[in-house]
């Protein structure tokens, strides 16, 4: 599943020296790390006439740990992109490198370092977690690695920040996915000026994200002539969502925005219909991954009717959605989501500026122009990157959550039109 | 906070610490028979989630789940405490050891099996509803768990206090030792109390498979909540776990809507106190530690 | 003469180890193995600490991450807002800060005894960890703590990748060569005498409590040399490092190693590491590895690594 040079150098030199020592210490049939089979390795050793120098491609994503179906996502995504290009991507056969983050800022910085010291890989993608992301922002910076994020959305990664706490952009970080701007500021504006919502009440979850994308809804939607009544936020690892919604119906403000994904988000869509809210007027909206399919897929009809803003929905009408989710489908018997099409969109645009620079990673400057100059259809809509600050422009959709022929999905209320971060 | 309000928190509160009763009440079994500290006690209740998880997906019989579950987590506790933990009687750091080795191992090997996705399953059929309560509807399943709870504290009270097994229980708590110099067979009682502390970690997983999910990850917080509430409340006494659930479950539910900037560390400043006011927990008995 | 042979050994096993980035300079990955070997430093410094109270003073704590993590953010956070990159500057606060916090949960921790203590340990790890996690001006809470400096002293710039390690290198040396010190010197003999049996160590004469406060302290400030270095290593402070997974990646090496030997948490540190962070590159069920590992040494080698090898070469001989 993971691959890595087949090859036994001295360059594994600690890997075989403490499997070896290890094996033989325990007695245990611990694998040999060198002798692991390379699946990737393997297809990629097929080339065609004159094919180009390898390309490295390391993604730093979540296998393990809580995250870890975002990171099989994200993996499936990237695969079935590779395979459809033949695996070649500018006549450079491509080599992938998957490392397991753990979800753990301290491994996922050392994972960083074996990709470029050891790998030497020539681009890296992925990262779930926003604190990982920072925690590799400068060891990027300064071995100036090409850095495609594929999920993070911490604000900070890609604005220029006071001092650089607790991030900032850098010129070697493009990102694919989204801010938590993006994905919480628009609605705001929406629900004040198209919506008619004069007062509101906030939900979040009390980490980082949920802070932000609390703060930058509040702004927009307060900006645009609404007032949030009140806050209320949920400690990490509050797996029982009932007192919480307790709290919430015991106030008077009926318009919720929320901030929770995952487990967290199918838990406070259940004790939400169990405490009966829907019945009592009040209406359940948030940042778009409230509403994801890995949660609708577990509530199934419970969250009808919630509005949520995100750059995606797996229903979006367009040509690009209709191939990408087909082929998905086809391949895996599964519903892309959101994690895949953002891994998809990260390959898609290393795809179009290795075309632009003739498969040639090793002018970095000219690859970042390549990148800067990416223009396309995605999935998602029109997409490129903001040439001061890499995030990625793209169109925001309000979708609201109905019930199609037995199956809980995100129907697009109206779109916001290139939507850009804020941040220089 | 309005008198309704209080009233249904109060009951959030109870019902979380019903539910941590039954998660903790194995644990406390094990360590008061057996001198173990289980630390692969979050993995056990993760077992009987994914169980719970499988035999709903492919019957939709919750019902049967509180059954299988229990059993097929209760055999696993009934090879692996003469395969492994036998051999380490006394020996505190190996358990810990030990044990968190196996529940490594349980974790990976499930995320392995059943994928790593986040699932939930819907409350089960009749439960599924919600009911008035001072005006304003509450979910049947919470009044349901606080009802299973109260009857398991009473069955295993009853139990503990009226039968020989009981009796036994009792006496090993005391004295090991001094059970085996009377004949009983101490490896066979151990077993079987190992067996029936892993059984309840795994009906603590069926009973909250519905409220919580299921998900990779999820046998870390099981794990410190127990380890909490059997200390709080006395290790290796009944009684104590029943103490511990009924005053961590309230505590950490009006903690997290009151004080939510001091809830993370709410619950531990609370085990704390209570370690310094009462070394042994609440209703801990004195023992010579070590 | 067998003596000298024995410390020109050592002498030059420390040499090696200080020098890895040099005669390692042409292999063809020397840079990462060079990574980890600091990563595997850091983790070894943390588990000599915790083994002062595991294996020497028979104090199981649960929660040493408490004092690591600390350690970790008193260095940045001293850098950063003294403006001061001097080493004994960031140093010095990481070791004042981690012994004061360690002397206060000490104060109450230390009357407790086994896993009560253990417990005890663990619940006010954690509360450390609820701090760090919402003082969020401070920590940058769940968002880390970004851009740490990396310290100078006397003209000495610890910027580069080699300097560094060899700072973190020549640090576990030291703090190797105290941990030997302790245990060989009558405090150290105290704290055993605790492990051994506390009662006689009190009728004997000893304040009891006082010397397990201090060990605790000691133990804490170590730590604290650790988390430092890990900042200064990764440039980064999360709040995993004050988490209770850290404080089980430390109480693991220790077991696994060997308790109360000098050499058995390093030797532990080397493997936890390995399997954790390395060996997961190659196969995708490493934490089922690791898992097995703990049980296989539970079962198989009661007093971890170094003691099975102790026996081993006892056999051979004999």
């Amino acid at each position: 599943m993971k691959t890595s040079d087949v090859r036994i150098s001295r360059r594994k030199f600690l890997i075989a020296t403490s499997a070896t020592a290890l094996a033989a210490a325990c007695g245990a049939a611990t694998p040999s790390a060198t002798s692991a089979p390379s699946s990737a390795a393997a297809a990629t050793a097929v080339a065609s006439a004159t094919p180009g120098k390898p390309l490295k491609i390391g993604q730093l994503l979540p296998f393990t740990k809580v995250y870890a179906e975002l990171g099989n996502s994200m993996k499936r995504a990237t695969d079935l992109y590779l395979k459809q290009k033949g695996n070649k991507l500018s006549n450079r056969p491509v080599t992938l490198i998957y490392e397991d983050e753990a979800n753990d800022p301290a491994v996922g910085a050392q994972k960083t370092q074996k990709f470029i010291e050891q790998d030497q890989v020539d681009l890296m993608m992925g990262i779930v977690a926003t604190p990982i992301a920072y925690a590799v922002r400068n060891a990027i910076d300064s071995a100036k690695m090409i850095f495609i994020e594929t999920n993070a959305g911490g604000n900070a990664l890609t604005r220029t920040t006071n001092n650089c706490t607790p991030a900032c952009k850098s010129k070697y970080i493009f990102r694919a996915s989204f801010s938590s701007w993006q994905i919480s500021n628009p609605i705001g504006t929406y629900f004040a000026t198209k919506k008619g919502v004069k007062e509101a009440f906030t939900f979040v979850a009390d980490y980082g994200f949920g802070t932000e994308s609390q703060a930058d809804f509040t702004n927009a939607f307060q900006a645009a002539g609404g007032k949030v009544t009140g806050t209320l936020k949920a400690p990490l690892g509050s797996a029982d969502f009932l007192p919480f919604v307790t709290q919430l119906k015991a106030q008077p403000t009926k318009d919720i925005y929320s901030f929770f994904s995952g487990t967290d988000a199918i838990n406070y869509i259940k004790a939400w219909n169990q405490l009966g809210m829907p019945a009592a007027g009040y209406k359940m909206n948030g940042a778009g991954f409230l509403t994801e399919q890995d949660v609708l897929k577990e509530v199934k009809d419970q969250a009808n009717g919630a509005v949520t803003s995100l750059f995606w929905a797996v229903t979006l009408d367009n040509a690009e959605n209709k191939a990408f989710v087909d082929a998905y489908q086809k391949e895996y018997n599964l519903l892309p989501d959101v994690f895949a099409l953002q891994a998809w969109d990260g390959m898609t645009a290393v795809d179009l500026a290795l075309q632009a620079t003739k498969g040639d990673t090793s002018n970095k400057d000219a690859f970042v122009a390549a990148l800067e100059g990416v223009k396309f259809n995605s999935p998602r809509g029109a997409f490129e990157f903001d040439k001061d600050t890499h995030n990625v422009i793209q169109d925001i959709y309000i979708r609201q959550v109905a019930v199609q022929g037995g199956n809980a999905v995100n129907t697009i209320l109206d779109k916001v039109a290139r939507v850009t971060d804020p941040g220089k | 906070m309005s008198p309704e309000v209080f009233v249904q928190q109060a009951l959030n509160g109870i019902s979380f610490g019903a539910l941590l009763f039954i998660l903790a009440a194995g644990l406390s079994l094990i360590f008061g028979m057996m001198d173990v500290v289980n630390l692969a006690h979050g993995a056990f209740y993760m077992l009987g989630a994914y169980v719970t998880l499988a035999i709903v997906q492919r019957t939709g019989q919750f019902w049967l789940a509180l059954f299988v579950a229990p059993a097929v987590v209760g055999l696993l506790g009934l090879i692996l405490e003469p395969l492994l933990l036998r051999r380490l009687r006394g020996r505190h750091l190996d358990q810990v050891l030990l044990t968190i080795g196996v529940s490594l191992v349980i974790a990976d090997l499930l995320g392995l099996t059943f994928g790593r996705e986040i699932h939930s399953i819907p409350l089960p059929a009749g439960l599924d509803r919600s009911t008035q309560i001072l005006g304003s509807d509450y979910p049947v399943y919470r009044l349901f768990v606080i009802a299973f709870g109260v009857a398991l504290a009473a069955a295993l009270t009853l139990i503990h206090r009226r039968t020989r097994l009981g009796a036994l229980i009792r006496a090993g708590v005391d004295d090991a030792q001094m059970l085996d110099a009377l004949g009983v067979d101490i490896d066979r009682l151990f077993s079987r109390t190992f067996a029936s502390g892993a059984a309840l970690a795994g009906l603590a997983g069926v009973i909250a498979a519905p409220v919580f999910g299921i998900f990779p990850g999820m046998d870390v917080d099981a794990l410190i909540y127990s380890l909490i509430v059997v200390v709080v409340g006395g290790l290796g006494s009944l009684s104590g776990a029943i103490a511990g659930a009924g005053l961590v479950g309230p505590a950490d539910t009006f903690g997290k809507v009151l004080f939510p900037q001091f809830a993370l560390a709410l619950i531990f400043a609370i085990m704390a106190l209570v370690l310094l006011l009462r070394p042994t927990g609440l209703l801990g008995r004195v023992r010579i530690v070590r | 003469m067998r003596r000298v042979v024995a410390v020109a050994g050592i002498l030059a096993l420390a040499v090696l180890l200080v020098t890895f980035p040099i005669w390692t300079a042409d292999w063809e990955s020397s840079r990462y193995a060079t990574t980890i070997l600091r990563d595997m430093l850091v983790l070894a410094i943390l588990a000599l600490s915790l083994d002062l109270l595991v294996g020497v003073a028979g104090m199981p704590s649960l929660g040493h991450a408490a004092f690591f993590g600390t350690g970790a953010y008193a260095a940045a956070i001293a850098a950063q807002r003294l403006g001061n990159d001097d080493l004994l500057v960031g140093l010095g606060a990481a070791i004042a800060v981690a012994a004061l916090l360690a002397f206060g949960i000490g104060l109450f921790a230390v009357r407790a005894a086994g896993i009560f203590f253990l417990m005890l340990t663990l619940a006010f790890a954690q509360m450390v960890f609820a701090v760090a996690f919402q003082a969020v001006d401070l920590t940058g809470g769940s968002n880390g703590l970004a851009g740490v400096h990396r310290p100078t002293l006397a003209g000495l710039d610890f910027n580069g990748a080699d300097a560094l390690y060899q700072l973190v290198a020549v640090l576990f040396l030291l703090v190797l060569v105290l941990s030997w010190r302790i245990r060989s010197s009558t405090y150290g003999r105290a704290l055993a005498g605790l492990r051994e049996n506390e009662r006689r160590m009190r009728a004997l004469g000893y304040d009891t409590t006082r010397l397990k406060l201090s060990a605790f302290v000691l133990a804490g400030a170590i730590a604290g040399v650790g988390g430092a270095l890990s900042a200064y290593s990764l440039r980064f402070v999360s709040t995993n490092d004050v988490g209770v997974g850290r404080s089980i990646e430390a109480f693991v090496s220790v077991l696994i190693g060997g308790t109360g030997t000098l050499i058995g948490p390093v030797v532990g540190a080397v493997v936890v590491l390995y399997i954790e962070r390395v060996l997961p590159s190659s196969i995708p069920f490493a934490e089922t590895v690791l898992g097995l590992v703990f049980v296989v040494f539970v079962v198989a080698a009661r007093q971890g690594i170094v003691g099975l090898a102790v026996a081993t070469y006892a056999r051979v001989r004999r």
